[in-house]
């Protein structure tokens, strides 16, 4: 089996399914896809570049608020909204990049710099009155409408939305990995002292990863605000946010183009997979699945240690990058 | 004829005896026949609103036994969205898709905010329990019914609640401070009190805010601020945890103000706070919707909640498990009105709901054209004996309001 071919495989299941599954698989598989989304963009740093990033909310944070800001305000559409959204995620990025490289703050300093910057916004936010501060931002409900431009729709529509994205992202990422920056990411990540000595701008490569991933990442932001219709800095910009879009690459395999993805989909049906069997064997008890997930991960991180994805990979007989 | 006149005879003998039975027959049993309405309940069990998400659990429990009293006949499906507003969505959709007829929650206004994206899309009237965000019901949702008091109503009612007090003691400190947390609801009571204060007619002067993380284990800062204020009154806006190291602060610095009262914030009428504070619990004032004890549907909401939950005290649950039970009051109420578990028939019929005996204090449960309950009022709660007593307004006062409090000393932790 090629990568090729399991990939189409997998896109020609996930484009049928909403014409056999339900609702409620359908907010699953939206789920999956958007944190498979936010992984393969948070990879770009961390898997391909070497760079930690503990702080990933901040561009999600920043897209939400940009676009839904300008959507309420202006009735620009998601769409066009995105493009501003990015531009401001971006500036942030290379902000914090720029601080970060520019005085050799590498390693897990590079990562409280970015948890910093994060938290710093989220205060900043919570205190924003013409965002709503700490009380939140809200898109008015709009019934009946359907307007893939402005994000305005049913499920279906975000589903959609959710897997061009992600699909989006994946052939950016690979394309990104087998270019002359890509192997630059990889020798810096390597080594940044020999990649440096070979010639390779240390700098300006680590700041275009930074530049396509918290890009990547705050048009994850616009989905999320355009699907949920609110947002609050204290869940937008928190901790647990950047956490959660970490975990997706570093269960599926880091600096892998599949592990994201894979990881998104393991992840969020072992969680939804232990609240159906709980439920079933009336176990449901308040704690009881996050102590099974917790031990699953445990488990899995422990086997296999560089993520799923290059473990599957081998047993299909697929290039380790697959 | 005879034989005719035989059975008219036996048949009113029969019903007779019918008519009998049914009088000695609760009204509500014989009432509580046909199709159980489906409620999906969505709360925040586990994660960090668990304690919160499980003290209204214990409302969901009892409902269905306290309805059936009522004449409702229920079939209640609970799920936990762990405190994670993704979840609350996909678990929102669960349950439609399972057949709940209408759906009941959230504590919290985010994962609230998310499910109700769900419901207007599907037609599935949502009745909220606890959450106190007001754009959720500016949003221009036709699906969604509050029967829960904004963020604003909260605190214009807990600070109007302040006024009356003083009137009712005849003591009005000179100046208070206010202290917060700085998460989404702290900063959310902080606008309001900004906005609200000057425009009551508040008589003490307000000379400072201190905002302070709810998770810092030392509050020592905050509360030498507080008391180089010089404020002889303390309005408070806490969590849980931050409140029992907040008074801990003041009784080590001797910090002793007329009074230390919260327009509306949890932590200081929860178990842990009567637990870790002991005596230094007592006389601290929350301001917030209670639960009146005086009405009879309250009484037995109470009586099923000594039943179910031995070891736990109604006293203390009362907020969380009144506020839900009314919640599915609410929708049981439409569901019959409606004559239908019809969704869509069950949120025309919401839109005209007009509860007057129910559990919490105020006026009847109605709502407006937004879905927003306007008639919940709020009771000054004070802390006497480790436990929560209204002492305000004077209808619903299960005791006097003790202010000045008494100083820190001769009481025991």
């Amino acid at each position: 089996m090629t990568a090729r071919n399991l990939l189409l495989g997998l896109l020609a299941v996930l484009i049928a399914a909403p014409a056999v599954i339900g609702a409620y698989p359908l907010a699953v598989l939206i789920l999956v896809l958007h944190y498979a989304y936010l992984g393969i963009a948070w990879n770009v740093m961390m898997g391909f570049a070497g760079l930690l990033s503990l702080g990933h909310a901040l561009y999600v944070g920043l897209g939400a608020y940009v676009a839904a800001a300008l959507y309420a305000s202006f009735g620009l559409p998601a769409l066009l909204g995105a493009i501003p959204a990015a531009i401001v995620a971006t500036l942030a990025g290379l902000g914090i990049g720029a601080l970060g490289f520019r005085f050799r703050v590498n390693g897990v300093y590079f990562a409280l710099l970015t948890i910093a910057f994060a938290e710093f916004t989220r205060i900043l936010f919570d205190h924003m009155g013409w965002t709503g501060g700490s009380s939140g931002f809200f898109l008015p409900v709009e019934h009946g409408q359907l307007n893939p431009i402005a994000l305005r729709g049913p499920p279906v529509l975000f589903y959609y939305v959710a897997l061009v994205m992600t699909a989006g992202a994946f052939v950016l990422a690979r394309s990104l990995m087998r270019s002359r920056l890509g192997y630059a990411w990889l020798a810096i990540r390597e080594d940044p002292d020999s990649a440096a000595a070979s010639g390779v701008d240390v700098f300006r490569a680590r700041m275009a990863a930074v530049a396509v991933s918290s890009a990547l990442t705050s048009l994850g932001g616009v989905f999320y605000a355009f699907y949920y219709n609110n947002m609050y800095p204290e869940q937008i910009f928190s901790m647990a946010r950047s956490i959660e879009i970490i975990l997706a690459p570093i269960i599926g395999g880091l600096g892998t183009l599949f592990g994201p993805v894979l990881g998104s989909f393991v992840l969020t049906l072992l969680g939804e997979g232990t609240t159906g069997l709980l439920e079933h064997f009336g176990w449901a008890a308040p704690g009881a699945k996050q102590v099974i997930y917790g031990l699953a991960l445990l488990v899995i991180v422990m086997v296999q240690p560089a993520g799923l994805w290059p473990w599957l990979a081998k047993r299909l007989r697929i290039g380790r990058d697959g | 004829m005879t034989y005719r006149l035989r059975s008219s005879r036996r048949a009113l003998l029969q019903g007779a005896a019918a008519a009998g039975l049914a009088a000695g027959l609760p009204l509500g049993a014989a009432r509580a026949q046909g199709p159980a309405l489906k409620i999906g309940v969505i709360l925040p069990r586990s994660g960090y609103l668990a304690q919160a998400g499980q003290s209204c659990q214990r409302g969901v429990d009892i409902a269905p036994q306290v309805l059936s009293d009522l004449g409702h006949r229920v079939e209640v499906v609970s799920v936990d969205f762990e405190s994670n507003v993704d979840l609350a969505r996909t678990q929102a959709e669960k349950l439609i898709a399972d057949g709940a007829n209408v759906l009941v929650g959230a504590f919290d206004s985010g994962g609230t905010s998310a499910i109700a994206q769900v419901c207007e899309q599907k037609a599935v009237p949502l009745v909220i329990n606890v959450a106190a965000a007001p754009q959720i019901t500016e949003q221009g949702f036709k699906y969604v019914f509050r029967n829960f008091p904004t963020s604003v109503m909260l605190v214009r009612n807990g600070l109007s609640l302040m006024k009356e007090m003083f009137k009712a003691t005849n003591v009005t400190p000179k100046s208070g401070i206010f202290i917060h947390a700085n998460d989404t609801f702290g900063q959310a009571n902080r606008g309001a009190i900004d906005r609200l204060f000057p425009t009551l007619d508040m008589p003490f002067k307000l000379v400072d805010a201190i905002a302070y993380d709810p998770r810092a284990q030392d509050l020592s800062v905050e509360v030498t601020k507080c008391k180089a204020s010089g404020a002889d009154f303390v309005i408070v806006t806490t969590r849980a945890g931050d409140a029992i190291r907040l008074i801990r602060e003041m009784v080590k610095q001797r910090y002793e103000p007329k009074g230390i009262v919260s327009p509306g914030s949890p932590g200081m009428y929860d178990q842990e706070f009567y637990d870790g504070l002991g005596g230094y619990s007592d006389y601290t004032i929350t301001n917030l919707p209670w639960p009146n004890f005086n009405a009879p549907i309250t009484k037995r909401l109470g009586e099923a909640f000594a039943k179910r939950f031995p070891q736990a005290r109604f006293g203390v649950d009362a907020f969380n498990v009144g506020f839900t039970f009314e919640a599915m009051l609410v929708a049981a109420d439409a569901a019959k009105r409606a004559g239908s578990r019809d969704s869509r028939a069950i949120a025309e019929a919401l839109r005209s709901t007009d509860i007057a005996d129910h559990v919490m204090t105020g006026g009847t449960i109605s709502f407006d054209a937004k879905g927003q309950n306007n008639n919940i009022a709020s009771a000054t709660v004070q802390n006497l004996k480790k436990t929560p007593t209204v002492v305000l307004p004077r209808e619903a006062a299960q005791a006097k309001p003790v202010f000045p409090m008494p100083g820190w000393r001769g009481r025991q932790a």
